[in-house]
Formats: C-alpha cells, structure tokens, sequence
C-alpha cells in the first residue's frame, strides 16, 4: 500500500517548522505525516490512506506532539504550518503511540504464526517499532466466526480487523460500488456487504492491498507463502492497454499473486489494480496451456521439443513459396515486435510484418494532438469520454474518472450508444452506434467551453468513423489546453506503432498469395475480427506460431512454438498514453516453453542470420537506435516506473488504412466491444468464476421482439463479412436497433461478425 | 416571565404550555415579533453575547461567541440545529421542557435562525422522546398555522422554518458531529474537526447547533435583555439552570434553579427531599455520569461551573445522581462502563477497545476474580485512554471511573478482595 | 413494505432536506412499522425509495439501537439499567421479568411465544421514574416494582398488538 502521499520538497511553496528539534521544511498545506515521511522521520499510521481521500482519524497512531496544541494531535489531519514545533518521539507523543497500539491489539487474536499477511504487516511492524512490551490485556477477547469469504475472491477475518475504514472507504469513495460497510457498532464493528451477499464489483481485490492487518486475504493465496518464501517483483499488466503497474509475488517460480505496488505509478493506475489485472495470473496455467512444442504434418500432429520444433519451423520458413508474413499480436512485446522487424531484415529478408489490430491510418491525425497521462485527469475540470466503456475495456480509467468527479467535482460527459459504467457519475450525451459523428459539434462546443479539458477516446469507435476522428482531433487542436487519452484496445498496440507496424498490408499479401508461409507471434488470426476473411486469405499456407495456450491459429498451425506469457518473460509494453513500461520476468512457466523474444532469436540463429543480440535488453537497445517511435529509451530510463515514448506525428502510420466495407444502412448496428472481464484471461481463471459468463448479443427488450427473440433464445447472426451463432440477452439501458458483443470469449465467435480492418457494420438477427 | 424555562412551574400547574393560546397566554412569543420589529440580526447576535449563556448541554461553552463563529459572507445556506439528543444517563430535563413548554423552544430556535441567517432549523430529538417528538410536531404545526415558522413570519421578511429529526437509539447522536451525520441520515459517527460545525456543519454547511435548554432560554433574554440576564447568578456562570437529580432521593425531578445561589447539598436535601432515612451521600455524579464524581465533602459546592470545576467536577448536563451509602462504588463504575463499552460508536480505536476493555476489568472485580495489580492496570488504561480519542465520549468514560478510583481506593481494594454481591436496591414506595 | 408506500410516505418530507440521504432514517423508521423489525426486503425497499444502496440501508439501521435488524416480539419491552435506574432496582425488574419469560438474563431476548422482546436500554431519560420502562417508542413508564413490571407485561400480552410498530 502507499499510505503516505509522494511530497515535493523542492516545490515553491516550503514552509519552515521544528520537526523533533530540527529545522526542516515542507510544501504548506502537506499533511504533517507525510511532510514527516518525506523528511524521513516515520509517523506510524493505519487508517490514514491519501489514495482512498481525506483524512478520517479514526484510528488515532499517528498522535504527535505539536507546541502550543493541547495534548496530542494526529498527524495525518494536521497541515504543516510555518513555524510549528513538532515532536513525534517526546515522552507523551510516545506514550499516546504505546497506547494506542496496546488498545488496538487488545482484541487482536495475535495469531500472526498463520496469518498470511504475518511478515508483510503494519500492524506487526509497528507494533515492533512503537508498541509497548507486552500486552496486559487478560479479559476474554472479542471471537467471530472467522474466516468469512467476502466473496469467492476475498476471505474476511474480523477478529483481526481493526476498523481502520480504509475498506469501506475504498469500496463507497474510490471504487464508489457501494458494496462493503461499516455495520453494527462500537465493540460489535464489522464489516460487511448487504445481508452478507458476496461482494462483486470491478476493483475488490485492492481493499486487501490497503488492509493493514490481516483481516482481508486473498482467497486464492491463503495460505500458500510466508513473506519469506517469495520474491516480488515490479512488473506490468498485459491485460489491456493501461498498462497498470504491479508487483508479483513469485514462489518456486510460479505467480502466487499479483498486487498494485507498494510505490504505485501515479501516472498510470496509482496503485489501484482491476480484479482482472489481480487475479486472472492462474489462467497462465488453465486448460488449452501449450506445455510443448507441436509439428503438424501429412499424419497428423506431434508433440517435441523446442530444438526438433525450431528446426521444423526452419524447413517451413526456407522451403516457402515466396516471401514470409510476420503477424503480431495485440500483446506482443516491443522486443519481440524488433526481433520480428529484424528477422524481416535479414534472415527473412523480405518478410511482411503486421500486427492484428486496428489500422492506425484513419487515427493519426487525432493521435498527433496533445497527450495527456491517467494522472492529468485528477487535475481536469471537464473530461469527455467519447465512445467505448472504460469500465469494461480499460478498468482502472474508471477509478480516476470516479476520483475526478467526487474529490475534484470535476464534470464527466459519456459520449455514445449506451450508458457506460460511469453512468452514474458522468452526463450522458446519446449518440447511435456508429454515428459518433452526429454528436462531434456538440463535443466540440464543449472541448471548446472547458478550461483545461481532458478527452478520452475510444480508438474501436473513432476508427470506424474517421471523419469524427479528424473533427474531434480539429477540436482538440483548437483548444491549446486541451489533452487527449486514446482508450485503446490493444495492450501493445502504441508499442507496435511506435515500431511502424502497420495491421493491414499482410491480410492482403496472403490473399493475393504473395506469401509463403506466416509466422504469428501472440496472434491468432482465425480467432479474431474478420476470422473468416483471415481463414480464406491463410488458405493452406503453412503457419509457424509462436503462442501461449492453443487456439484457431494454433490447431491448424505446421509448427507451434510454445512461448512463455507476459506473467513469465521479459519485454516492454507501451501503454495507450505513450508510457513505455516494462514487464519482468516472473514465473518460470513451462519447461518445454521459451519467451518469445528467445524463440524468435533462436528462429534467426536456425535460419543461419542471427541477429547481433542475444538479450531482450539489447533487442530494445538496437531497437531504440534504429526505430525514432521508441525516443532513443533504455531500460535504465524507464525504470521502474515507465517513460513516454515521443507523441507520433501527425502523418505517423498514415497509410495504414484499411479497406473501407460500406457497412449498409439495413439491420442492426454491431458494437463490438473488447471486454477484459469476458476475454480469455478472465473466462480461463479459476479465481474469477464470478465473472465467468457465456458469450451472449445484448439487445433491447424491443429489439428483441422485433426479431421475434426471447431472452436466453439463441439467435442467428448474419453481416457482410460472416455469421455467428449466440444467445441473446435482453439488457436494459441498451439503444434498440443494435446488437452488443464481446470480443475474446473463448468458443465463441462474434469475431465473424466483424471485417478485418473493423469498421462499421450491420447485422441481421434472426431466430 | 422571571424565570426563563418555566420548566417546573409548569409541571406544579399540572398545565403544559402545549397550544399556543396558552403559551401566550403565558406571555411567551412576545420577544420574536419584538427581535424582528427591532433588532437586527446582528444585534441580537451580540444580545446572546452578552447575557453570558452558557451551553447547557454539558460543554458550557458561551452561546454568543458559538453563533459569532459562523461565517457571515458565505453563499451557502445556514442552519440551526437543536441538539434534544437528550442521553445522558440521569438527564431529563430537556425532556420537560420539549414536553411542556414546546413553543418556547421553537421560539428560541427562530430567534437563533434569524440572528444567523437560516432559512431552516432542525430539531435532532432522541428517538426514545417519540411522545415529546409529537408534541413538538404538533407545536410546529400550530406555529406554522400562525404565521410564526414559514415565510413571512409575523409578516416579516423571515422564513424560517424548522424540521423536528427523530433519532433511533445512539448516544453518540448527543456530540454535535456526531449528530450532524446522523441528521444527514447516516451512521452517526462524529467527523474529525476541524472544520468546526459553525463553518462546515450540516451538508457542509455553516451551521449552529446548541443544546434545547440553551435555545429554549433565548425568549426571556430577548425579552428582559442581555442585562437581565447576565445579572443572575455569578459573572461568569450567568442565569438559571434546570438539574435534573435521580437516584437515591426521595423527590427525583427538574429543579430549576439560579446558578451559585444554590449549594448541591440544598439541591438534595431542600428541593430533591433528602435522602431515606439513616442513609448518607456517598457519591454524586452532578453533571450526568461523564464527570467526575464527588462525595459528601463537596455537598457545599454552589452549583455553577466554576464551583463545581473547582471542586473537581463540571456542571455538565446537571443531571445530577446522588447514590447513599448503601449503593456500592465499584458497581456504580461498571454500570457506567457498561453505558460507554455499549454507546461507543467504534469509530475510533482507543474509544472502542478501551471501554470494552474497561467493562471486562470491573466486571472481573465485581466477580472476585481480580488482582491488586488491576487497581493499577486500571490507573495506566485511564491514561491510554485520554487523550487519544475522536470525541469526548470515551474521557466521559474515564472520568467517573477515574475519579471514583481515586476518591474511594478503599472501596475498590475491598471489592478486589471479596468481590462484590448486589446491594439491595431502594425500590418504589421505599 | 414495499419501496412505493415508502416513497409516498417520505414525499411530503422531501423538500425539508438539502440531501435526500436525510431521508434514510425517517424511510427506515416507517419501514419498520410493519414488520416490527427490518427484513431484507425492507432495506432494500428502502435503498430503492431513497437511491442509497442497501448496503450503506443496513449500516445505517445497524448502527442504531432502535433499528432491529433481527425479528423481534410483537411488543418491544425497554427496562433501563443505567445507574439511576440500577440504584433503584433496575436489575431486579429485570431479573424478575427475564426469569418470567424465560429469557436469557444476560442478553435479553424475545419470549417462546413470539409476543414479547425483553431488552436492556441504556438511559432512557425518566430517572425520576426510575426504575423505568419503555414499551416500544411509547411514553416511558416508572416506577416499576418487579411485581408491576411482570403486571405490564401479562398487559402488553393480552392487549391487541398496535396497528403500526413505531420502535
């Protein structure tokens, strides 16, 4: 947890004041725990939690002495002050300390021996450092029921509780789901959801991150490590394009658990993690996991090892008829995207690399304009979201936006089809599917109006209507402060562009039988928007497929190289802000699997042109050097915490364009949206059942009766570009006249529905 | 009008001032048409002021300078709120005046919200006061009816109107913050001050609160003046005071009295009728159970807040308890425990574990089951205690228990030895 | 009770608070009328006629003493075992009372038959009727003898139940 707010002692504004006999100084107005944490003087504290919002003093640790205050003070609701004398060690700031932590462990069960959070817990630590000897508390103590699952994700053990409120407050102000409480009082304190329901939201998991006691555990990691067995290490989401920091905790080289970091990222996810993000690490693991090398041919497939695999990959590529395709996947590191560039450079010179996503053609102009961080959005008056459901797609905006408009009373405006996650916080301007553009003068009026506005965008929905791209970015432009955050959908996809990686030209090639064979890293073509396209353009052109677990790609694919996933390799993921982070290597995964990166230098030592490095860390060096997108960035500067990556120009990726498909003005709007909780990390994890759901085509109750469907009745689905086959749900707060879908459901294929290069599209819904 | 509350002169008469016709009749609503006729909202601020009213609601803190803290160029609405969150164990006398003389209250909350500035005043009243919550809905309703709550009132440029909130069982609703939560329909914990009340009090708002003893007794200032006032009763602890006296008397009720005219021991053994026969005070928790306790040696204390500060206690609530002889002490501390253990609103730690930890000490001692070194354990938790906590209710917890400790040692360390078997009780009709 | 009486219930209220939250306490008090206590449906009737979810419903009614939660009697009877009242017999009331109902001494409880709730309050404001007792939300009555208080009790029991419990 961060538990004190990052203070600037550089900042312009220091005041003077005494902090235990010496002269210090500290921003005025900073909060006198902080100021003293910045100063390096540690102020215990258990309730106090600058993320979650003020301060409560509720659990009274962080008494100090201030002159000419009577009696004790808490230092996390007490601003520094010019020339205020401060002691947090004198004799009664000392025994107001004592006290307080022999009064809070005297109920406390002590049973730290099979606590999970013994080692790794305030409360224990404080108590070494500024608690009394020993307890003289001989009364009987306070017993519950223990434990109680919160939900099937979080157990609850209330004898250790010691109502610090960090996790009602996360729950009713940050994550605002309204879920967990305070109930009872006094002595009987507890908390609690309604009549004990499960609590099910988007963000649970981080109340066991700010608890600070053992009373809130992850279910999965109960009792499977002791803070002395683990290694953690700082590492990045790769779930979507946030790009949220985290740590893993690691034991015997598998991830035991996955949680927002000690020192979060401000600038990105502040340390706040979705449950997705948290606990989707054991899907890594879940069925469909490629353990070993596979080679297909005339009698059918077999399983080897990685060297036999490489060299029958090497076969296929060298015996292609004609030039080789690379296609890289939406997660695909940066590494592994150079590696890829290099390769088409040299051993397989030659070579056509794209990547699976969304042509950046019709964007580029809006990509150019200003760029704004996740953090700039506290500071924003006014922020637009235009098209998509961050909650759905990229959680963790929903939190910042939630904290803009609660502690800032910032004003949100929704922009779309559809009432988003935000819906009860934001004003909703109604926009009909694919016609975004209807709504640009309206936006515009407003970017124009506001003062510093911050506009997010959906960059699925200002694809599909690169006229509205081009209007919104003209706006933006027009106001000189105003910033833009593209909602992206691909978890690398700016690491890709930065590269100069195109998505389309490769489908083309294939089609037009120009290429040999088609090696796919991370990507799964004959899974994704316009597989059927993709299925008729691959036609029997022999595949080497570097994936994780198995999927369309893989099953028919002449080689599987089975690589290690973004839990357990090293690369670099470029987030939907520009902010180039990295991932470390964390578990160790399967033996008979390699990190991409590896396989695909291994793949240029086999085709006889390795190339000059052998590290991921030099694969981004020379990638640096030879690709402006990436700002000549080492990992020395990114650190730990990420560093942009320059803004793209205005023409950057221009002529990536994909082929326009009318999408007709008969049938149904499609919207098809790439959400995390329904995509297969989340469907594949065991922790996350209470997400797992089967595809459905969310309609309106009229939309359904029109076309003569119940709710739970499957439906036939028919566009331009194929058909799918999906129960319908009848869904309320949905436009009529539209049908909704997830993308990335395991079995399920919506994805026929769509054209390669996306766009806009139309369907048919019948019985 | 000579004694302001008129709370037992009322009850003597058998005839609560419970429709306006007898209110008036009473002379009463004769100082607001006379404040709006005359007097600017500022002025009559200063009135309150200087007629030295003090809080009655246990703080005793100066009435004037309360309502002088509230800002008066801010754009936000103002509100008078009126504390009748009546709990302290042996406090009554709110009870009473809500109960008989209801329009004096409201009287005095207009007067209030007209000196501020309000367009609103709320009455917070203890969900247990259901039956004095109808008569005052019934007041409100009659005043309204008059043209004396709403707009124009007494065809004047004021809206006032006031809002009677029943509360639903919590002590704690008796701290202003604490009850300002609740009146915002919440759990009723108090806030972390500053920001004081006066400032950000009731939806953030500027608001005033004070206890219904202290508005009720706004009319007759207005009505006699700030100089009347102030001229009852000692400088600094002017006017008169209702007590409310329980326990071990013969003639428990509310005595309204002069402050410093009368000595505690009048209080019991004059207006209270003494005690039974053969019995002596022991103890006397004179105002209500968060203060320390006094014996038999401060029966001559006059009763006003620097008297009664200066022999050890505070004037609080008065609600004063008067246990004999017969009642043993250690008891008498664990039922209070008790009281504090179950009101404490868990918010904060040193509140929350301490009372309950207190509780369990004094009821090992009353079992027996104690050693001499809890009489000392004891000592350190009151001083792990205070100090440390949110609000005051856990130092109202320590300082009768405290006090006792300390006044009758002899008693506790006899208890510790023998535990302690339950006294006979002074039943009714005794 | 269903969320549409309690709507209809707070409406003339409404406009007497700057923060419709206000409305939570009155909405509970009245849900509670019906039942005696507070079921699941009544908070979530509750956190539908108010807006506030029903998790901050059940908070706010756990929090308070007079908010039950938990299926109580058809009459609610409160002895006062706070100081004045203990110092005048409070404890034998209440002794008396529990053993006549054959309530558990040191909890209180509701009797066999579902028609009484024995509880213990904490100062109710009627020392000078101690030893005192509220029923329900009623005006609190004292003096009490054990004997009188059982004679409330065989009272309350062969009385009609009040067509709305105000607690």
């Amino acid at each position: 947890m961060a538990d004190y707010a990052p203070v600037d002692l550089t900042a312009e504004n220091l005041v003077s004041f005494e902090l235990n006999g010496e002269k210090v100084q500290a921003p005025a107005g900073t909060m006198l725990v902080d100021a003293c944490h910045a100063l390096g003087v540690e102020v215990p504290i258990f309730c106090y939690e600058p993320r979650i919002g003020p301060p409560v003093g509720a659990c009274r640790m962080c008494l100090v002495e201030v002159e000419g205050m009577r009696g004790l003070q808490t230092a996390c609701s007490t601003p520094v002050q010019p020339d205020m004398v401060v002691r947090t060690t004198s004799e009664l700031a000392t025994q107001g300390q004592e006290s307080v932590l022999e009064l809070l462990l005297a109920n406390h069960p002590l049973d730290c021996p099979v606590c999970d959070k013994g080692g790794e817990c305030p409360l224990q630590d404080r108590t070494f450092r500024f608690g009394p000897g020993k307890s003289r508390f001989h009364e009987s103590k306070r017993h519950f029921l223990k434990p109680v699952e919160l939900s099937s994700r979080i157990a609850l053990d209330r004898e250790r509780c010691i109502s610090c409120f960090r996790c009602v407050r996360f729950s009713q102000e940050v994550a605002q789901d309204g879920q967990l409480t305070m109930q009872e009082r006094g002595g009987r304190s507890e908390i609690a959801t309604f009549s004990g329901d499960a609590y099910e939201a988007r963000f649970t998991g981080n109340i066991i991150d700010v608890c600070p006691v053992g009373a809130l555990t992850s279910i999965p990691y109960r009792f499977v490590a002791r803070p002395w067995d683990v290694t953690n290490t700082p590492s990045v989401c790769g779930l979507c394009p946030v790009g949220c920091n985290t740590e893993l905790t690691l034991r015997e080289g598998v991830v035991r658990r996955v949680s927002g970091r000690d020192e979060p990222n401000y600038a990105v996810e502040e340390g706040w993690l979705c449950d997705v993000g948290r606990w989707a690490y054991d899907s890594a693991d879940h069925t469909g996991r490629l353990h070993r090398a596979v080679v297909r041919d005339a009698n059918g497939a077999r399983e080897t090892n990685m060297a036999d695999a490489l060299s029958a990959a090497t076969l296929v590529l060298q015996r292609a008829d004609g030039p080789v395709g690379i296609l890289l996947g939406p997660a695909a590191t940066v590494e592994e995207a150079a590696i890829a560039l290099d390769l088409a450079g040299g051993a397989l010179r030659g070579a056509v690399v794209a990547r699976l996503g969304i042509p950046a053609g019709p964007l580029a102009p809006l990509r150019a304009t200003r760029r704004a961080e996740m953090g700039d959005i506290d500071d924003a008056q006014t922020v637009i979201v235009v098209g998509g459901d961050p909650s759905l797609q990229q959680p963790v905006v929903e939190l910042r936006l939630r904290k803009a408009a609660l502690r800032r009373g910032a004003r949100i405006v929704t922009v779309g089809s559809r009432r988003t996650g935000l819906a009860d916080v934001a004003e909703h301007v109604d926009a009909a599917p694919g016609a975004l553009h209807a709504a640009i003068s309206d936006i515009a009026a407003r970017i124009a109006a506001s003062a510093e506005p911050v506009v997010l965008w959906d960059e699925a929905e200002l694809a599909a209507e690169p006229a509205a791209a081009d209007a919104l970015a003209t706006a933006i432009a027009a106001n000189g402060a105003a910033r833009q955050i593209e909602l992206g959908q691909d978890p690398n996809g700016a690491g890709l562009r930065a590269l100069g990686i195109p998505a389309t030209g490769l489908r083309d090639a294939l089609a037009a039988g120009r290429l040999g064979a088609l090696i796919t890293v991370h990507a799964d073509p004959r899974s994704a928007p316009g597989r059927d396209a993709w299925d008729a353009a691959l036609g029997d052109v022999p595949v080497v497929s570097v994936a994780t677990h198995v999927d369309a790609t893989t099953d028919r694919a002449t080689v599987v190289l089975p690589s290690l996933t973004l839990w357990e390799q090293e690369g670099t993921l470029v987030s939907m802000t520009g902010r180039a982070q990295r991932v470390r290597r964390g578990a160790d995964g399967p033996d008979g699997a390699a990190p991409g990166w590896e396989i695909l230098i291994a793949l240029g030592h086999y085709l006889g042109a390795p190339p000059a490095y052998r590290t991921p860390g030099a694969a981004f060096a020379a990638a640096a050097k030879a690709h402006p997108g990436l700002g000549g960035l080492t990992y020395d500067d990114m650190g730990t915490l990420g560093a942009p990556l320059p803004p793209p120009a205005a023409d950057h990726l221009a002529g990536d364009a994909g082929e326009s498909v009318a999408a007709g003005s008969a049938g149904l709007a499609l919207v098809a949206v790439r959400d995390v909780h329904a995509g297969r990390a989340a469907q594949g994890s065991e922790a996350l059942l209470a997400f797992h759901a089967p595809a459905a085509a969310r309609v309106s109750a009229a939309t359904a009766e029109r076309a003569r469907l119940t709710d739970g009745a499957t439906a036939r689905i028919s566009s331009p570009h194929g058909e799918a086959t999906l129960p319908v749900r009848v869904a309320p707060g949905l436009p009529d006249d539209a049908v909704f879908v997830a993308l990335g459901t395991p079995g399920a294929a919506p994805e026929s529905l769509l054209g390669p290069d996306r766009g806009p599209v139309r369907v048919e819904l019948r019985p | 009008m000579p004694i302001m509350n008129n709370v037992y002169r009322q009850r003597a008469a058998e005839k609560p001032l419970v429709t306006l016709d007898d209110y008036r009749a009473a002379g009463g609503y004769t100082a607001l048409p006379k404040a709006l006729a005359d007097v600017e909202p500022d002025d009559l601020q200063y009135v309150f002021m200087r007629s030295g009213l003090r809080g009655r609601g246990g703080a005793g803190f100066p009435m004037g300078k309360k309502a002088s803290f509230l800002p008066k160029d801010s754009k936000k609405a103002k509100y008078v709120v009126c504390n009748a969150d009546e709990s302290e164990p042996g406090t009554f006398k709110d009870r009473d005046i809500m109960a008989f003389n209801p329009f004096q209250l409201l009287e005095g909350i207009t007067l209030a919200g007209y000196a501020i500035g309000a367009e609103r005043g709320y009455i917070y009243i203890r969900g247990e006061y259901e039956h004095q919550a109808r008569v005052l809905d019934d007041a409100v309703r009659q005043a309204r009816a008059a043209g004396l709550l709403g707009e124009g009132i007494l065809k004047s440029t004021l809206n006032f109107d006031i809002t009677v909130y029943r509360g639903a069982g919590a002590y704690i609703c008796g701290e202003e913050t604490a009850l300002l939560e609740s009146l915002e329909g919440k759990r009723g914990q108090p806030r972390l001050k500053p920001p004081f009340p006066a400032v950000a009090g009731l939806y953030q708002s500027p608001t005033l609160i004070n206890n219904v003893e202290t508005l009720a007794a706004l009319p007759p200032i207005v009505e006699n003046g700030a100089d009347w006032y102030a001229a009852l009763g000692p400088e600094k602890s002017p006017g008169s005071k209702v007590f409310s006296i329980s326990g071990h008397v013969m003639r428990p009720g509310n005595y309204e009295i002069v402050l410093g005219e009368t000595t505690l021991r009048e209080l019991i053994f004059v207006h209270a009728g003494g005690l039974r026969p053969g019995r002596r005070v022991k103890a006397v928790w004179v105002g209500g159970s968060s203060v320390p306790v006094l014996g038999e040696g401060h029966l001559d204390t006059p009763l006003d807040y620097e008297s009664i500060q200066a022999a050890g206690s505070a004037l609080g609530s008065g609600g004063c308890i008067v246990m004999d002889d017969s009642g043993c002490i250690v008891r008498a501390s664990l039922r209070l425990a008790t009281f504090y253990r179950h009101e404490s609103c868990g918010k904060c730690s040193p509140c929350r574990e301490g009372t309950t930890w207190l509780e369990k000490l004094l009821m090992r001692m009353i079992a027996g089951e104690a050693r001499m070194e809890d009489l000392e354990m004891m000592e350190t938790l009151f001083g792990r205690i205070s100090g440390k906590t949110l609000c005051p209710l856990a130092e109202g917890a320590v300082a009768p228990i405290k006090s006792a400790l300390n006044m009758f040692r002899d008693d506790f360390v006899r208890v510790v030895e023998n535990g302690s078997p339950r006294p006979e009780p002074m039943m009714a009709g005794a | 009770m269903t969320a549409d009486e309690i709507r209809a219930y707070l409406e003339p209220r409404r406009h007497e608070f700057a923060d419709p939250r206000s409305l939570v306490m009155p909405a509970l008090k009245y849900a509670q009328t019906t039942r005696g206590h507070l079921s699941r449906e009544d908070l979530d009737a509750v956190a539908e006629a108010t807006g506030f979810t029903p998790s901050f419903v059940e908070s706010v009614a756990s929090f308070y003493d007079r908010l039950y939660t938990q299926p109580v009697g058809n009459r609610v009877v409160s002895v006062c075992i706070t100081l004045s009242c203990m110092l005048r017999g409070s404890d034998e009331v209440w002794d008396h009372l529990c053993e006549k109902e054959g309530i558990d001494h040191h909890h209180g409880g509701t009797s066999a038959d579902g028609r009484i709730t024995i509880q213990e309050a904490q100062c109710l404001g009627y020392c000078d009727k101690a030893p005192c007792i509220q029923v329900d939300a009623d005006e609190t009555l004292g003096p009490f003898t054990p004997d009188s208080a059982a004679a409330l009790v065989d009272e309350l029991r062969a009385a009609p139940d009040p067509e709305e419990y105000w607690r």
